[in-house]
């Protein structure tokens, strides 16, 4: 039966790397869908992703530095411009011909930097998901980025998973998640999953209460949105109706950027429209959210551990699983298209 | 009650524009009313236009997927329209609002390092945005675009830019397509991509008969219904070959519940066609798929199915049980 979850990385897709700030003239390694990439910008900023390996010798150009609008080996010195062409050897006047190193398509959106190392025509047929809350200054966000050793199906399947939250994190989990949960509704398009539940009057949890100054005992509905907007993106949105009946809104963006086939880059904001200023909550948030993403991570790669160890087994499923088939089922048609 | 419901995508969509490209073709833009974007879709992908409760439509995407806030559709005013063609033509003008569901992909191109597009009037639609990603993705391709006069073919303004990749092929100059010499040969690598009227997908079916399996992708652009529709059940047999029983399935039970009650032992879920739980392995016999979880690819295959939902178009099935 072919619904399995491959274990085929997708290329043709735009990943979000790193945060934009944190991409600098400082050269950065990472690895994106088995590719070795180094990231940085160039002296007049403009951002740069090249293949992290010297076309002279296997040395990573990361290990290297930033000159003017180049990237220079830190081994033998040979310069490369943005586009991936060695400009300069330092023992001889002339280039090498044809003596270069792939180029990805890089842009920067929402505050991130994002990447294309598939086949490098299609990456203008693409799309960067849509993420404006991240651009938006009536929302607060705090964040961070996690490696996590299981592969970024598993990721996804686990953000598709309305029931995990309760069982990995009955601390902070929201009142709601524990009583009888409400119908589900999945909706799909070819490319795209939204799920979303409307929970009945409930108690916030002892931290939102606390941000929104409100008592906890108060009963307020909650709406639970889950957005598979693209491989490389699921966002949750928590709304809390209040008792005047504006909204506090809460938005769990989780990027992930496969490294390799076992091996996933989270990279999370949790982005809120209440208490906007308040540091303090800032705070809370981000040492609580940090502490929630490593439990999921921890909870995955014991995942990816059964499956390494006894292969990929019977699955049972529920019908609140039709989120995560369908996710698995885009994937593998998405993989279909990609040039090999 | 259902715990989870799972549907296609549904929403009102705006006409930004409607233009006519080609004599009785219009192309419609469509945006959402909020400019919000839209989902992205790949070449091969349409819509439903659900122009009332008896007139759904399906029309191929021909667009451009790069673009986030607006959908493109190309609308042939069928002479013997049962009225969608027409209701497009006459009454989606800019301004006016449509109920839009999906989009959904029955014809993806799969990758490939040559490709061969057949194009039939205006089945060129699907096929203009795969000209566009196969240039992209460096494959080799050529069109052969048939229509009935130069006048009738629509969006030959937009091949232009691929210069000789593409013969336009009119019938009052040319006559039929040459499909022979396209198609007559076998060729390594190459799949095929054919969108038209009915007797030119027979023919291109035909000639590729030689082809590798898998190689002729067609897609009928006459209006079909999403689900068969849904006649009076009839009850059928089911063997079970490792079981070595045959048990009969009345009208209005479940290959599942009998199954089950036979007291064989199988595992379900959902029992709705939605989680894929109970799929099965067929060994003869013509199912009536009718879950959500398959593609239309696996339920032409015939191999699996979801016994849950999924019954008999015949009288017998025999199963892997």
């Amino acid at each position: 039966m072919s619904r399995g979850r491959t274990k085929d990385v997708l290329t043709d897709c735009w990943y979000a790397v790193a945060p934009a700030a944190d991409v600098g003239t400082d050269l950065m390694a990472t690895r994106v869908a088995g590719r070795p990439v180094v990231l940085g910008r160039t002296a007049s900023g403009a951002l740069l992703a090249l293949e992290d390996r010297c076309a002279h010798r296997p040395y990573p150009l990361s290990a290297g530095r930033v000159v003017g609008e180049t990237v220079v080996c830190g081994l033998c010195g040979f310069g490369y411009g943005g586009d991936g062409a060695c400009v300069s050897v330092p023992t001889q006047p002339h280039v090498p011909r044809g003596a270069r190193v792939d180029a990805f398509p890089v842009v920067q959106r929402h505050g991130l930097v994002w990447v294309w190392v598939g086949t490098p025509g299609r990456s203008g047929l693409a799309r960067v998901p849509d993420l404006p809350w991240l651009d938006d200054d009536a929302w607060a966000d705090t964040g961070g980025v996690l490696d996590v050793a299981a592969g970024v199906l598993l990721l996804l399947e686990s953000f598709a998973d309305v029931t995990q939250v309760p069982v990995v994190a009955p601390d902070i989990s929201p009142v709601v998640l524990q009583a009888a949960p409400p119908p589900l509704e999945v909706v799909v398009t070819e490319t795209t999953v939204a799920l979303s539940r409307q929970f009945p009057p409930g108690p916030l949890p002892a931290w939102q209460a606390a941000a929104l100054d409100l008592p906890g005992e108060q009963r307020l509905p909650h709406d639970q949105r889950g957005l598979f907007l693209s491989p490389a993106a699921w966002v949750d949105h928590w709304d809390v109706t209040l008792p005047g009946g504006s909204q506090a809104r809460m938005r769990f963006t989780q990027l992930v950027t496969p490294v390799d086939g076992t091996h996933t880059r989270l990279l999370w904001r949790v982005s809120r429209d209440f208490a906007v200023a308040d540091e303090a909550v800032s705070e809370r948030f981000s040492v609580m959210f940090a502490d929630y993403y490593r439990r999921v991570a921890a909870a995955l790669q014991t995942q990816q551990r059964v499956l390494d160890t006894d292969g990929p087994g019977r699955e049972v499923n529920v019908s609140a699983d039709a989120a995560a088939l369908k996710v698995r089922a885009i994937v593998r048609q998405l993989l279909t298209e990609q040039p090999s | 009650m259902a715990t989870t419901t799972l549907r296609e995508a549904e929403g009102d969509l705006v006409v930004e524009s409607a233009m006519t490209v080609a004599d009785g073709v219009v192309a419609l833009t469509l945006a959402d009313p909020n400019g919000q974007p839209l989902p992205p879709w790949t070449p091969g992908a349409h819509v439903d236009l659900i122009m009332g409760p008896d007139l759904v439509r399906q029309y191929s995407l021909c667009g451009s997927p790069s673009d986030s806030r607006t959908i493109r559709i190309g609308v042939l005013r069928e002479p013997h329209s049962r009225g969608g063609s027409a209701y497009v033509h006459d009454r989606l003008s800019p301004g006016t609002t449509v109920r839009v569901r999906g989009p959904r992909n029955h014809f993806p191109l799969v990758a490939s390092p040559r490709y061969l597009f057949v194009a039939g009037g205006i089945g060129i639609t699907p096929l203009l945005p795969m000209m566009a990603e196969a240039t992209a993705a460096g494959a080799q391709w050529s069109l052969l675009y048939g229509g009935r006069t130069r006048s009738s073919m629509a969006f030959t303004d937009e091949l232009e830019r691929y210069g000789d990749q593409v013969r336009l092929a009119p019938q009052d100059e040319v006559g039929l397509l040459d499909l022979d010499a396209l198609l007559g040969t076998p060729q390594p690598d190459t799949r095929v991509y054919c969108c038209g009227p009915e007797p030119l997908l027979a023919a291109v079916e035909a000639r590729c008969a030689g082809w590798p399996a898998g190689t002729l992708h067609l897609e009928r652009f006459a209006a079909k219904p999403v689900s068969a529709p849904a006649g009076a059940e009839h009850a059928f047999e089911v063997e079970l070959a490792q079981t070595g029983v045959t048990l009969t399935v009345p009208a209005d039970r479940s290959i599942f519940d009998v199954v089950q009650e036979a007291g064989v032992s199988i595992i379900g879920s959902c029992l709705e066609g939605i989680c894929g739980t109970c799929e099965t392995f067929i060994v003869s016999g013509e199912v009536d798929h009718r879950d959500s979880v398959l593609s239309d690819e696996e339920h032409e295959a015939n191999e699996t199915m979801m016994i849950c939902v999924s019954r008999c178009r015949g009288d017998r099935l025999v199963l892997d049980l």
